[in-house]
Protein backbone atom coordinates (compact mmCIF):
# COMPACT_ATOMS: atom_id res chain seq x y z
CA UNK A 1 0.00 0.00 0.00
CA UNK A 2 1.44 3.30 -1.07
CA UNK A 3 1.38 6.24 1.32
CA UNK A 4 -1.22 8.35 -0.51
CA UNK A 5 -3.63 5.55 -1.45
CA UNK A 6 -7.24 6.36 -0.57
CA UNK A 7 -8.37 2.85 -1.54
CA UNK A 8 -6.17 -0.17 -1.26
CA UNK A 9 -7.36 -3.51 -2.57
CA UNK A 10 -5.10 -6.25 -1.33
CA UNK A 11 -5.05 -9.77 -2.86
CA UNK A 12 -8.81 -9.90 -3.14
CA UNK A 13 -10.34 -13.24 -4.14
CA UNK A 14 -13.91 -14.09 -5.05
CA UNK A 15 -15.36 -17.11 -6.78
CA UNK A 16 -18.90 -18.02 -7.72
CA UNK A 17 -19.18 -21.79 -7.62
CA UNK A 18 -16.30 -22.98 -9.76
CA UNK A 19 -15.81 -19.67 -11.54
CA UNK A 20 -13.01 -17.50 -10.22
CA UNK A 21 -14.22 -13.91 -10.69
CA UNK A 22 -11.29 -12.11 -9.09
CA UNK A 23 -8.06 -13.94 -8.45
CA UNK A 24 -5.75 -12.19 -5.96
CA UNK A 25 -6.41 -8.74 -7.32
CA UNK A 26 -4.29 -6.00 -5.77
CA UNK A 27 -4.90 -2.41 -6.71
CA UNK A 28 -4.20 0.97 -5.13
CA UNK A 29 -6.11 4.12 -5.94
CA UNK A 30 -4.14 7.25 -5.11
CA UNK A 31 -5.99 10.13 -3.46
CA UNK A 32 -6.96 12.70 -6.08
CA UNK A 33 -6.56 10.30 -8.99
CA UNK A 34 -8.96 9.63 -11.82
CA UNK A 35 -8.40 5.98 -12.55
CA UNK A 36 -10.13 3.70 -15.03
CA UNK A 37 -10.44 -0.06 -14.94
CA UNK A 38 -10.85 -1.58 -18.38
CA UNK A 39 -10.95 -5.11 -19.67
CA UNK A 40 -13.10 -7.44 -21.76
CA UNK A 41 -16.40 -8.87 -20.55
CA UNK A 42 -15.93 -11.31 -17.69
CA UNK A 43 -12.60 -9.82 -16.67
CA UNK A 44 -13.85 -9.35 -13.10
CA UNK A 45 -14.29 -5.57 -13.19
CA UNK A 46 -17.84 -5.49 -11.92
CA UNK A 47 -17.14 -8.17 -9.33
CA UNK A 48 -14.27 -6.08 -8.00
CA UNK A 49 -16.62 -3.12 -7.92
CA UNK A 50 -19.26 -5.10 -5.98
CA UNK A 51 -16.60 -6.25 -3.50
CA UNK A 52 -15.44 -2.70 -2.83
CA UNK A 53 -18.96 -1.42 -2.16
CA UNK A 54 -19.87 -4.51 -0.13
CA UNK A 55 -22.55 -6.08 -2.29
CA UNK A 56 -20.61 -9.35 -2.25
CA UNK A 57 -18.55 -10.79 0.57
CA UNK A 58 -15.03 -11.68 -0.45
CA UNK A 59 -13.38 -15.10 -0.08
CA UNK A 60 -9.97 -13.70 0.78
CA UNK A 61 -7.93 -10.56 0.91
CA UNK A 62 -8.46 -7.13 2.38
CA UNK A 63 -9.90 -3.77 1.37
CA UNK A 64 -8.66 -0.61 3.08
CA UNK A 65 -10.40 2.74 2.54
CA UNK A 66 -8.95 5.96 3.98
CA UNK A 67 -6.72 3.90 6.25
CA UNK A 68 -9.63 1.91 7.65
CA UNK A 69 -10.18 -1.80 7.01
CA UNK A 70 -13.64 -2.00 5.42
CA UNK A 71 -13.45 -5.64 4.34
CA UNK A 72 -16.37 -6.66 6.56
CA UNK A 73 -18.10 -3.34 6.93
CA UNK A 74 -21.81 -2.99 6.05
CA UNK A 75 -22.39 -1.41 2.62
CA UNK A 76 -24.32 1.49 4.14
CA UNK A 77 -21.45 2.21 6.54
CA UNK A 78 -18.96 2.23 3.66
CA UNK A 79 -21.08 4.87 2.00
CA UNK A 80 -21.11 6.89 5.21
CA UNK A 81 -17.34 6.56 5.35
CA UNK A 82 -17.19 8.43 2.05
CA UNK A 83 -17.84 6.02 -0.79
CA UNK A 84 -20.28 7.11 -3.50
CA UNK A 85 -21.26 4.83 -6.33
CA UNK A 86 -23.43 4.24 -9.37
CA UNK A 87 -24.40 0.89 -10.82
CA UNK A 88 -23.69 -0.64 -14.18
CA UNK A 89 -27.39 -0.85 -14.97
CA UNK A 90 -28.96 2.45 -14.06
CA UNK A 91 -30.72 2.22 -10.70
CA UNK A 92 -32.40 5.53 -10.09
CA UNK A 93 -35.83 5.20 -8.45
CA UNK A 94 -37.85 5.09 -11.66
CA UNK A 95 -41.31 5.43 -10.11
CA UNK A 96 -40.31 8.48 -8.10
CA UNK A 97 -39.83 12.03 -9.33
CA UNK A 98 -36.44 13.54 -10.10
CA UNK A 99 -36.93 15.74 -7.04
CA UNK A 100 -37.56 12.73 -4.80
CA UNK A 101 -34.53 10.96 -6.26
CA UNK A 102 -32.36 13.92 -5.36
CA UNK A 103 -33.89 14.32 -1.88
CA UNK A 104 -33.48 10.68 -0.82
CA UNK A 105 -29.66 10.64 -0.57
CA UNK A 106 -29.70 13.99 1.25
CA UNK A 107 -31.52 12.50 4.22
CA UNK A 108 -28.60 10.13 4.82
CA UNK A 109 -26.24 12.95 5.72
CA UNK A 110 -26.13 13.94 9.32
CA UNK A 111 -25.52 17.65 9.52
CA UNK A 112 -24.01 19.62 6.67
CA UNK A 113 -21.81 18.63 3.79
CA UNK A 114 -18.40 20.22 3.61
CA UNK A 115 -18.03 23.31 1.45
CA UNK A 116 -16.13 21.36 -1.18
CA UNK A 117 -18.69 18.57 -1.36
CA UNK A 118 -21.45 21.14 -1.58
CA UNK A 119 -19.72 22.89 -4.49
CA UNK A 120 -19.16 19.62 -6.34
CA UNK A 121 -22.81 18.71 -5.94
CA UNK A 122 -24.00 22.12 -7.20
CA UNK A 123 -21.62 21.98 -10.16
CA UNK A 124 -22.81 18.51 -11.09
CA UNK A 125 -26.49 19.52 -10.90
CA UNK A 126 -25.82 22.49 -13.15
CA UNK A 127 -23.64 20.76 -15.73
CA UNK A 128 -25.92 17.72 -15.84
CA UNK A 129 -28.91 20.03 -16.32
CA UNK A 130 -30.79 18.65 -13.29
CA UNK A 131 -33.47 20.63 -11.48
CA UNK A 132 -33.98 20.05 -7.75
CA UNK A 133 -37.70 20.78 -8.16
CA UNK A 134 -38.26 18.60 -11.25
CA UNK A 135 -41.49 16.60 -10.74
CA UNK A 136 -40.98 14.36 -13.79
CA UNK A 137 -40.98 10.65 -13.04
CA UNK A 138 -37.37 9.51 -13.27
CA UNK A 139 -38.37 6.62 -15.55
CA UNK A 140 -39.60 9.17 -18.09
CA UNK A 141 -36.46 11.28 -18.48
CA UNK A 142 -33.96 10.48 -21.26
CA UNK A 143 -31.52 7.65 -20.64
CA UNK A 144 -28.41 9.83 -20.43
CA UNK A 145 -30.11 12.09 -17.89
CA UNK A 146 -30.95 9.10 -15.75
CA UNK A 147 -27.25 8.21 -15.80
CA UNK A 148 -26.37 11.77 -14.80
CA UNK A 149 -29.06 11.77 -12.12
CA UNK A 150 -27.48 8.69 -10.58
CA UNK A 151 -24.06 10.36 -10.51
CA UNK A 152 -25.61 13.43 -8.88
CA UNK A 153 -27.27 11.20 -6.27
CA UNK A 154 -23.90 9.63 -5.49
CA UNK A 155 -22.38 13.11 -5.12
CA UNK A 156 -25.18 14.23 -2.79
CA UNK A 157 -23.61 12.25 0.03
CA UNK A 158 -20.38 14.23 -0.30
CA UNK A 159 -18.13 11.24 -1.09
CA UNK A 160 -14.32 11.21 -1.01
CA UNK A 161 -14.19 8.43 -3.59
CA UNK A 162 -16.65 8.15 -6.46
CA UNK A 163 -17.02 4.66 -7.94
CA UNK A 164 -18.72 4.59 -11.34
CA UNK A 165 -19.59 1.39 -13.17
CA UNK A 166 -19.87 2.17 -16.89
CA UNK A 167 -21.26 5.69 -16.46
CA UNK A 168 -21.52 6.36 -20.20
CA UNK A 169 -23.18 3.09 -21.24
CA UNK A 170 -25.77 3.83 -23.91
CA UNK A 171 -24.90 7.51 -24.24
CA UNK A 172 -24.51 9.45 -27.50
CA UNK A 173 -21.00 10.85 -28.19
CA UNK A 174 -21.76 14.42 -27.09
CA UNK A 175 -23.38 13.14 -23.86
CA UNK A 176 -20.33 10.99 -23.23
CA UNK A 177 -18.21 14.05 -23.87
CA UNK A 178 -20.13 16.11 -21.30
CA UNK A 179 -19.87 13.29 -18.76
CA UNK A 180 -16.10 13.13 -19.30
CA UNK A 181 -15.75 16.91 -18.97
CA UNK A 182 -17.74 17.02 -15.72
CA UNK A 183 -15.80 14.12 -14.23
CA UNK A 184 -12.48 15.77 -15.16
CA UNK A 185 -13.56 19.01 -13.50
CA UNK A 186 -14.79 17.19 -10.39
CA UNK A 187 -11.46 15.42 -10.23
CA UNK A 188 -9.63 18.77 -10.46
CA UNK A 189 -11.34 19.85 -7.24
CA UNK A 190 -9.63 16.91 -5.52
CA UNK A 191 -12.33 14.25 -5.76
CA UNK A 192 -10.92 10.77 -6.34
CA UNK A 193 -12.78 8.88 -9.07
CA UNK A 194 -12.55 5.23 -10.06
CA UNK A 195 -14.38 4.28 -13.25
CA UNK A 196 -15.08 0.88 -14.76
CA UNK A 197 -15.56 1.51 -18.45
CA UNK A 198 -15.72 -0.11 -21.87
CA UNK A 199 -15.67 2.98 -24.03
CA UNK A 200 -12.00 3.50 -24.92
CA UNK A 201 -12.59 7.00 -26.30
CA UNK A 202 -14.03 8.01 -22.94
CA UNK A 203 -11.16 6.37 -21.05
CA UNK A 204 -8.65 8.14 -23.26
CA UNK A 205 -10.41 11.42 -22.54
CA UNK A 206 -10.47 11.21 -18.75
CA UNK A 207 -8.12 8.62 -17.27
CA UNK A 208 -4.94 9.67 -15.60
CA UNK A 209 -4.21 6.07 -14.85
CA UNK A 210 -5.54 2.87 -16.39
CA UNK A 211 -5.70 -0.63 -14.99
CA UNK A 212 -6.38 -3.48 -17.39
CA UNK A 213 -8.10 -6.56 -15.96
CA UNK A 214 -8.19 -9.91 -17.67
CA UNK A 215 -9.54 -13.24 -16.45
CA UNK A 216 -9.89 -12.04 -12.87
CA UNK A 217 -6.38 -10.58 -12.62
CA UNK A 218 -4.69 -7.24 -13.04
CA UNK A 219 -3.04 -7.56 -16.42
CA UNK A 220 -1.49 -4.15 -16.94
CA UNK A 221 -1.33 -0.85 -15.15
CA UNK A 222 -0.06 2.61 -16.10
CA UNK A 223 -0.89 5.76 -18.03
CA UNK A 224 -3.26 5.45 -20.97
CA UNK A 225 -0.36 5.73 -23.43
CA UNK A 226 1.73 3.12 -21.64
CA UNK A 227 -1.14 0.68 -21.52
CA UNK A 228 -2.40 1.14 -25.09
CA UNK A 229 1.14 0.86 -26.43
CA UNK A 230 1.33 -2.69 -25.19
CA UNK A 231 0.73 -5.31 -27.85
CA UNK A 232 -0.69 -7.87 -25.40
CA UNK A 233 -3.38 -5.42 -24.25
CA UNK A 234 -4.54 -5.07 -27.84
CA UNK A 235 -4.59 -8.83 -28.13
CA UNK A 236 -6.89 -9.12 -25.12
CA UNK A 237 -9.32 -6.63 -26.54
CA UNK A 238 -9.32 -8.31 -29.92
CA UNK A 239 -9.81 -11.67 -28.25
CA UNK A 240 -6.44 -13.11 -29.31
CA UNK A 241 -5.58 -14.22 -25.82
CA UNK B 1 -36.70 23.22 12.38
CA UNK B 2 -39.41 20.85 11.19
CA UNK B 3 -42.70 22.50 10.33
CA UNK B 4 -45.65 20.20 11.15
CA UNK B 5 -47.89 21.97 8.63
CA UNK B 6 -45.53 21.41 5.75
CA UNK B 7 -45.34 17.73 6.76
CA UNK B 8 -49.14 17.50 6.79
CA UNK B 9 -49.50 19.13 3.38
CA UNK B 10 -46.55 17.27 1.84
CA UNK B 11 -46.79 15.40 -1.42
CA UNK B 12 -46.76 11.76 -0.26
CA UNK B 13 -50.46 11.45 0.55
CA UNK B 14 -53.68 12.41 -1.22
CA UNK B 15 -55.25 15.80 -0.73
CA UNK B 16 -53.76 19.26 -0.60
CA UNK B 17 -54.95 22.80 -0.88
CA UNK B 18 -57.89 24.81 0.34
CA UNK B 19 -60.76 22.78 -1.14
CA UNK B 20 -59.39 19.56 0.30
CA UNK B 21 -58.84 21.23 3.67
CA UNK B 22 -62.43 22.49 3.73
CA UNK B 23 -63.75 19.06 2.74
CA UNK B 24 -61.70 17.40 5.46
CA UNK B 25 -62.95 19.94 8.01
CA UNK B 26 -66.56 19.21 7.03
CA UNK B 27 -66.05 15.44 7.35
CA UNK B 28 -64.40 15.85 10.75
CA UNK B 29 -67.24 18.17 11.86
CA UNK B 30 -69.81 15.58 10.72
CA UNK B 31 -68.10 12.94 12.84
CA UNK B 32 -67.86 15.26 15.84
CA UNK B 33 -71.58 16.06 15.51
CA UNK B 34 -72.61 12.38 15.52
CA UNK B 35 -74.62 12.69 18.79
CA UNK B 36 -76.88 15.18 16.98
CA UNK B 37 -78.11 12.68 14.43
CA UNK B 38 -77.17 9.17 15.59
CA UNK B 39 -78.34 7.24 18.62
CA UNK B 40 -75.94 6.09 21.29
CA UNK B 41 -76.13 2.56 19.86
CA UNK B 42 -75.58 3.67 16.28
CA UNK B 43 -72.56 5.71 17.32
CA UNK B 44 -71.20 2.63 19.04
CA UNK B 45 -71.49 0.76 15.73
CA UNK B 46 -69.69 3.55 13.90
CA UNK B 47 -66.85 3.07 16.40
CA UNK B 48 -66.50 -0.43 15.01
CA UNK B 49 -65.81 0.85 11.49
CA UNK B 50 -63.29 3.30 12.92
CA UNK B 51 -61.36 1.00 15.20
CA UNK B 52 -59.72 -0.94 12.39
CA UNK B 53 -58.25 2.20 10.82
CA UNK B 54 -55.01 2.21 12.88
CA UNK B 55 -54.24 -1.40 11.87
CA UNK B 56 -54.92 -0.57 8.21
CA UNK B 57 -52.71 2.52 8.42
CA UNK B 58 -49.89 0.40 9.81
CA UNK B 59 -50.20 -2.09 6.96
CA UNK B 60 -50.34 0.80 4.51
CA UNK B 61 -47.02 2.15 5.84
CA UNK B 62 -45.45 -1.28 5.82
CA UNK B 63 -46.75 -2.52 2.47
CA UNK B 64 -47.68 0.54 0.44
CA UNK B 65 -44.83 2.82 1.47
CA UNK B 66 -42.08 0.39 2.51
CA UNK B 67 -42.82 -2.54 0.19
CA UNK B 68 -43.04 -5.16 2.93
CA UNK B 69 -46.29 -7.17 2.77
CA UNK B 70 -47.32 -8.62 6.11
CA UNK B 71 -50.16 -11.09 6.17
CA UNK B 72 -50.06 -11.30 9.94
CA UNK B 73 -50.97 -7.88 11.30
CA UNK B 74 -53.85 -9.49 13.17
CA UNK B 75 -51.30 -11.36 15.30
CA UNK B 76 -50.41 -8.06 17.01
CA UNK B 77 -54.10 -7.14 17.11
CA UNK B 78 -54.76 -10.40 18.95
CA UNK B 79 -51.73 -10.25 21.21
CA UNK B 80 -52.72 -6.78 22.40
CA UNK B 81 -56.37 -7.81 22.80
CA UNK B 82 -55.56 -10.92 24.86
CA UNK B 83 -52.89 -9.13 26.90
CA UNK B 84 -55.34 -6.34 27.70
CA UNK B 85 -57.96 -8.93 28.70
CA UNK B 86 -55.52 -10.68 31.01
CA UNK B 87 -54.10 -7.55 32.66
CA UNK B 88 -57.28 -5.49 32.91
CA UNK B 89 -59.28 -8.60 33.86
CA UNK B 90 -56.96 -9.40 36.74
CA UNK B 91 -57.07 -5.78 37.87
CA UNK B 92 -60.85 -5.51 37.59
CA UNK B 93 -62.15 -3.19 40.26
CA UNK B 94 -59.02 -1.06 40.01
CA UNK B 95 -59.76 2.07 38.03
CA UNK B 96 -56.24 2.08 36.51
CA UNK B 97 -56.50 -1.53 35.27
CA UNK B 98 -57.62 -0.68 31.73
CA UNK B 99 -54.82 1.87 31.26
CA UNK B 100 -52.20 -0.58 32.52
CA UNK B 101 -53.78 -3.26 30.35
CA UNK B 102 -53.59 -1.00 27.30
CA UNK B 103 -49.96 -0.09 27.90
CA UNK B 104 -49.14 -3.75 28.56
CA UNK B 105 -50.88 -4.84 25.37
CA UNK B 106 -48.99 -2.29 23.27
CA UNK B 107 -45.67 -3.18 24.90
CA UNK B 108 -46.05 -6.95 24.45
CA UNK B 109 -47.11 -6.57 20.81
CA UNK B 110 -44.13 -4.27 20.15
CA UNK B 111 -41.70 -6.70 21.79
CA UNK B 112 -43.00 -9.67 19.78
CA UNK B 113 -42.80 -7.62 16.58
CA UNK B 114 -39.29 -6.41 17.41
CA UNK B 115 -37.96 -9.93 18.07
CA UNK B 116 -39.69 -11.45 15.03
CA UNK B 117 -38.72 -8.50 12.83
CA UNK B 118 -35.13 -8.59 14.04
CA UNK B 119 -34.64 -12.14 12.82
CA UNK B 120 -36.46 -11.48 9.56
CA UNK B 121 -34.82 -8.19 8.56
CA UNK B 122 -31.34 -8.65 9.99
CA UNK B 123 -31.12 -12.09 8.37
CA UNK B 124 -32.03 -10.28 5.14
CA UNK B 125 -34.86 -12.68 4.40
CA UNK B 126 -36.12 -12.11 0.88
CA UNK B 127 -39.21 -9.96 0.89
CA UNK B 128 -41.45 -12.41 -0.98
CA UNK B 129 -41.14 -14.85 1.94
CA UNK B 130 -42.40 -12.33 4.46
CA UNK B 131 -46.16 -12.71 3.80
CA UNK B 132 -45.77 -16.44 4.46
CA UNK B 133 -43.70 -16.01 7.63
CA UNK B 134 -46.08 -13.44 9.09
CA UNK B 135 -49.09 -15.58 8.21
CA UNK B 136 -47.49 -18.61 9.87
CA UNK B 137 -46.92 -16.58 13.04
CA UNK B 138 -50.57 -15.58 13.29
CA UNK B 139 -51.82 -19.10 12.48
CA UNK B 140 -49.53 -20.52 15.18
CA UNK B 141 -51.05 -18.04 17.59
CA UNK B 142 -54.55 -19.09 16.54
CA UNK B 143 -53.73 -22.78 16.99
CA UNK B 144 -52.21 -22.14 20.39
CA UNK B 145 -55.12 -20.04 21.61
CA UNK B 146 -57.60 -22.56 20.22
CA UNK B 147 -56.39 -25.31 22.54
CA UNK B 148 -56.61 -23.20 25.71
CA UNK B 149 -60.12 -24.40 26.56
CA UNK B 150 -59.36 -26.17 29.84
CA UNK B 151 -59.54 -24.66 33.29
CA UNK B 152 -55.75 -25.01 33.56
CA UNK B 153 -55.41 -22.33 30.85
CA UNK B 154 -55.96 -19.30 32.97
CA UNK B 155 -53.76 -16.39 33.95
CA UNK B 156 -54.63 -15.25 37.44
CA UNK B 157 -58.40 -15.08 37.43
CA UNK B 158 -58.79 -14.77 33.65
CA UNK B 159 -59.65 -17.79 31.46
CA UNK B 160 -58.18 -17.89 27.95
CA UNK B 161 -61.21 -19.90 26.90
CA UNK B 162 -60.07 -21.87 23.83
CA UNK B 163 -62.18 -21.39 20.71
CA UNK B 164 -64.96 -19.82 22.74
CA UNK B 165 -62.55 -17.00 23.46
CA UNK B 166 -62.11 -14.62 26.31
CA UNK B 167 -65.25 -12.93 27.56
CA UNK B 168 -66.08 -10.23 30.04
CA UNK B 169 -63.10 -8.08 29.09
CA UNK B 170 -63.38 -4.74 30.93
CA UNK B 171 -64.27 -1.60 28.99
CA UNK B 172 -61.72 1.19 28.80
CA UNK B 173 -61.84 3.68 31.61
CA UNK B 174 -59.80 6.57 32.91
CA UNK B 175 -60.16 6.98 36.62
CA UNK B 176 -63.94 6.52 37.11
CA UNK B 177 -64.98 7.47 33.60
CA UNK B 178 -65.95 4.39 31.56
CA UNK B 179 -65.95 4.76 27.78
CA UNK B 180 -69.12 3.51 26.11
CA UNK B 181 -71.63 4.74 23.55
CA UNK B 182 -70.79 8.27 22.45
CA UNK B 183 -67.68 8.56 24.60
CA UNK B 184 -66.21 5.38 23.13
CA UNK B 185 -67.07 6.65 19.68
CA UNK B 186 -65.09 9.83 20.39
CA UNK B 187 -62.19 7.75 21.71
CA UNK B 188 -62.08 5.61 18.56
CA UNK B 189 -62.52 8.61 16.28
CA UNK B 190 -59.87 10.65 18.08
CA UNK B 191 -57.35 7.82 17.94
CA UNK B 192 -58.04 7.08 14.26
CA UNK B 193 -57.64 10.76 13.42
CA UNK B 194 -54.47 11.06 15.49
CA UNK B 195 -52.93 7.96 13.88
CA UNK B 196 -53.81 9.22 10.42
CA UNK B 197 -52.22 12.64 10.94
CA UNK B 198 -49.16 11.12 12.58
CA UNK B 199 -48.69 8.68 9.68
CA UNK B 200 -49.20 11.49 7.18
CA UNK B 201 -46.47 13.52 8.84
CA UNK B 202 -44.22 10.48 8.91
CA UNK B 203 -44.50 9.73 5.19
CA UNK B 204 -43.74 13.35 4.32
CA UNK B 205 -40.69 13.42 6.58
CA UNK B 206 -37.14 12.45 5.64
CA UNK B 207 -37.74 8.97 6.99
CA UNK B 208 -40.81 8.69 4.77
CA UNK B 209 -38.75 9.39 1.67
CA UNK B 210 -36.32 6.65 2.66
CA UNK B 211 -39.26 4.26 3.09
CA UNK B 212 -40.29 4.97 -0.50
CA UNK B 213 -36.73 4.41 -1.64
CA UNK B 214 -36.61 1.03 0.11
CA UNK B 215 -39.88 0.05 -1.58
CA UNK B 216 -38.49 1.00 -4.98
CA UNK B 217 -35.02 -0.53 -4.68
CA UNK B 218 -33.68 -1.72 -1.34
CA UNK B 219 -30.12 -2.35 -2.57
CA UNK B 220 -29.86 1.06 -4.20
CA UNK B 221 -31.12 2.64 -0.97
CA UNK B 222 -28.52 0.80 1.07
CA UNK B 223 -25.85 2.08 -1.34
CA UNK B 224 -26.93 5.62 -0.54
CA UNK B 225 -25.87 5.05 3.05
CA UNK B 226 -29.00 3.78 4.79
CA UNK B 227 -29.13 0.78 7.10
CA UNK B 228 -32.24 -0.62 5.47
CA UNK B 229 -32.56 -3.48 7.97
CA UNK B 230 -33.05 -1.04 10.83
CA UNK B 231 -35.44 1.14 8.81
CA UNK B 232 -37.59 -1.85 7.87
CA UNK B 233 -37.58 -3.11 11.45
CA UNK B 234 -38.73 0.28 12.79
CA UNK B 235 -41.62 0.46 10.33
CA UNK B 236 -42.53 -3.16 11.13
CA UNK B 237 -42.70 -2.41 14.87
CA UNK B 238 -44.69 0.77 14.24
CA UNK B 239 -47.17 -1.18 12.11
CA UNK B 240 -47.46 -3.77 14.89
CA UNK B 241 -48.15 -1.02 17.42
CA UNK B 242 -50.92 0.36 15.23
CA UNK B 243 -52.42 -3.12 14.85
CA UNK B 244 -52.18 -3.53 18.61
CA UNK B 245 -54.07 -0.27 19.09
CA UNK B 246 -56.87 -1.61 16.91
CA UNK B 247 -56.84 -4.82 18.94
CA UNK B 248 -57.20 -2.85 22.17
CA UNK B 249 -60.09 -0.83 20.79
CA UNK B 250 -61.73 -4.01 19.53
CA UNK B 251 -61.77 -5.76 22.91
CA UNK B 252 -62.79 -2.55 24.67
CA UNK B 253 -65.63 -2.21 22.19
CA UNK B 254 -67.00 -5.75 22.20
CA UNK B 255 -65.63 -7.00 25.58
CA UNK B 256 -64.59 -10.31 24.06
CA UNK B 257 -62.04 -11.84 21.70
CA UNK B 258 -61.76 -15.28 20.12
CA UNK B 259 -58.88 -17.05 18.35
CA UNK B 260 -60.69 -16.55 15.04
CA UNK B 261 -59.64 -12.88 15.32
CA UNK B 262 -56.09 -14.04 14.55
CA UNK B 263 -57.17 -16.73 12.07
CA UNK B 264 -56.79 -16.94 8.32
CA UNK B 265 -59.98 -15.09 7.46
CA UNK B 266 -59.25 -12.20 9.81
CA UNK B 267 -55.64 -12.06 8.58
CA UNK B 268 -56.81 -11.55 5.00
CA UNK B 269 -59.13 -8.65 5.82
CA UNK B 270 -56.57 -5.89 6.49
CA UNK B 271 -54.81 -6.79 3.23
CA UNK B 272 -58.16 -6.45 1.42
CA UNK B 273 -59.00 -3.09 3.04
CA UNK B 274 -55.61 -1.68 2.14
CA UNK B 275 -55.58 -3.07 -1.40
CA UNK B 276 -59.12 -1.97 -2.26
CA UNK B 277 -58.57 1.60 -1.08
CA UNK B 278 -55.10 1.84 -2.60
CA UNK B 279 -52.03 0.86 -0.64
CA UNK B 280 -49.86 3.75 -1.86
CA UNK B 281 -51.87 6.47 -0.11
CA UNK B 282 -52.85 6.71 3.53
CA UNK B 283 -56.09 8.59 2.95
CA UNK B 284 -57.22 6.02 0.40
CA UNK B 285 -56.64 3.30 2.98
CA UNK B 286 -58.61 5.19 5.63
CA UNK B 287 -61.57 5.62 3.28
CA UNK B 288 -61.36 2.03 2.01
CA UNK B 289 -61.14 0.58 5.51
CA UNK B 290 -64.08 2.59 6.79
CA UNK B 291 -66.22 1.78 3.75
CA UNK B 292 -65.48 -1.95 3.72
CA UNK B 293 -66.03 -2.31 7.44
CA UNK B 294 -69.31 -0.50 7.05
CA UNK B 295 -70.29 -2.72 4.12
CA UNK B 296 -69.29 -5.88 5.94
CA UNK B 297 -71.25 -4.86 9.01
CA UNK B 298 -74.35 -3.97 6.98
CA UNK B 299 -74.23 -7.24 5.05
CA UNK B 300 -73.61 -9.51 8.00
CA UNK B 301 -76.00 -7.76 10.39
CA UNK B 302 -78.78 -8.03 7.83
CA UNK B 303 -78.25 -11.78 7.94
CA UNK B 304 -76.40 -12.06 4.66
CA UNK B 305 -74.26 -15.19 4.81
CA UNK B 306 -72.29 -14.11 1.79
CA UNK B 307 -70.76 -10.95 3.33
CA UNK B 308 -67.21 -12.24 3.03
CA UNK B 309 -67.82 -13.66 -0.42
CA UNK B 310 -68.98 -10.23 -1.57
CA UNK B 311 -65.96 -8.53 0.05
CA UNK B 312 -63.66 -11.09 -1.59
CA UNK B 313 -65.32 -10.61 -4.98
CA UNK B 314 -64.87 -6.86 -4.57
CA UNK B 315 -61.16 -7.42 -4.03
CA UNK B 316 -60.88 -9.49 -7.22
CA UNK B 317 -62.75 -6.87 -9.26
CA UNK B 318 -60.68 -4.02 -7.87
CA UNK B 319 -57.41 -5.85 -8.44
CA UNK B 320 -58.40 -6.62 -12.03
CA UNK B 321 -59.68 -3.20 -13.05
CA UNK B 322 -58.09 -0.76 -10.55
CA UNK B 323 -54.82 -2.41 -9.53
CA UNK B 324 -53.70 0.74 -7.68
CA UNK B 325 -56.91 0.71 -5.62
CA UNK B 326 -60.30 2.37 -6.02
CA UNK B 327 -59.70 5.58 -4.08
CA UNK B 328 -56.22 6.15 -5.52
CA UNK B 329 -57.55 5.67 -9.07
CA UNK B 330 -60.51 8.00 -8.49
CA UNK B 331 -58.27 10.63 -6.89
CA UNK B 332 -55.98 10.43 -9.91
CA UNK B 333 -58.93 11.00 -12.26
CA UNK B 334 -60.17 13.97 -10.23
CA UNK B 335 -56.65 15.41 -10.08
CA UNK B 336 -56.22 15.15 -13.86
CA UNK B 337 -59.67 16.63 -14.51
CA UNK B 338 -59.03 19.63 -12.25
CA UNK B 339 -55.60 20.14 -13.84
CA UNK B 340 -57.29 20.16 -17.27
CA UNK B 341 -59.98 22.65 -16.23
CA UNK B 342 -57.33 24.89 -14.65
CA UNK B 343 -55.35 24.76 -17.87
CA UNK B 344 -58.42 25.60 -19.96
CA UNK B 345 -59.45 28.56 -17.76
CA UNK B 346 -55.85 29.68 -18.00
CA UNK B 347 -56.08 29.66 -21.79
CA UNK B 348 -59.46 31.40 -21.62
CA UNK B 349 -57.98 34.23 -19.56
CA UNK B 350 -55.11 34.69 -21.93
CA UNK B 351 -57.22 34.70 -25.09
CA UNK B 352 -59.80 37.14 -23.71
CA UNK B 353 -59.08 40.75 -24.70
CA UNK B 354 -57.60 42.87 -21.96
Amino acid sequence: MTEAAILSIDRVRKHFGGVVATDNVSLDVAAGDLQCIIGPNGAGKSTLFALVCGMHELDGGRIVFKGKDITWMLPSHRVREGLGLTFQTNRVFGNLSVQQNLEIPLAAIRGERGVEAENRYRVALKRFDLDLKDQTQAANIPHHKRQWLEIAMALAGGPDLLLLDEPTAGMAPEETGNTAAVLRDLNRTGLTILVVEHDMAFVRGVARRVTVMHQGRVFADGTIDEVTARRDVHDIYLGRR
Amino acid sequence: MINPFSLLSGPEDLGRGLIFGLGAAIVIALFLAVPLYLSDFAAYNVSYYLLNIPMALGLCLLWGYCGVLSFGQVAYFGIAGYAYGIIAGNLSGHSWGPILGSLGGLAIAAIVAAVFGYFVFFARVQMWILPILTLVLTLLLETFLGQTAGYQWRVGSVQLGGYNGMTGIPAFQIDDFVFSGYSFFYLAFGLALFCYFACRMLVNSRHGKVMLAIREDAVRTEMLGYDIRMRQLLVFVLAALLAALSGLLYVQWGNYITPSQVGLLSAALPVIWVAVGGREKLLAVVIGTYALNWLNYQLSSSGNQYALVIIGALLVVVMLFFPRGLVVTLAGMVGRASARSEASTDRGHRSSPA
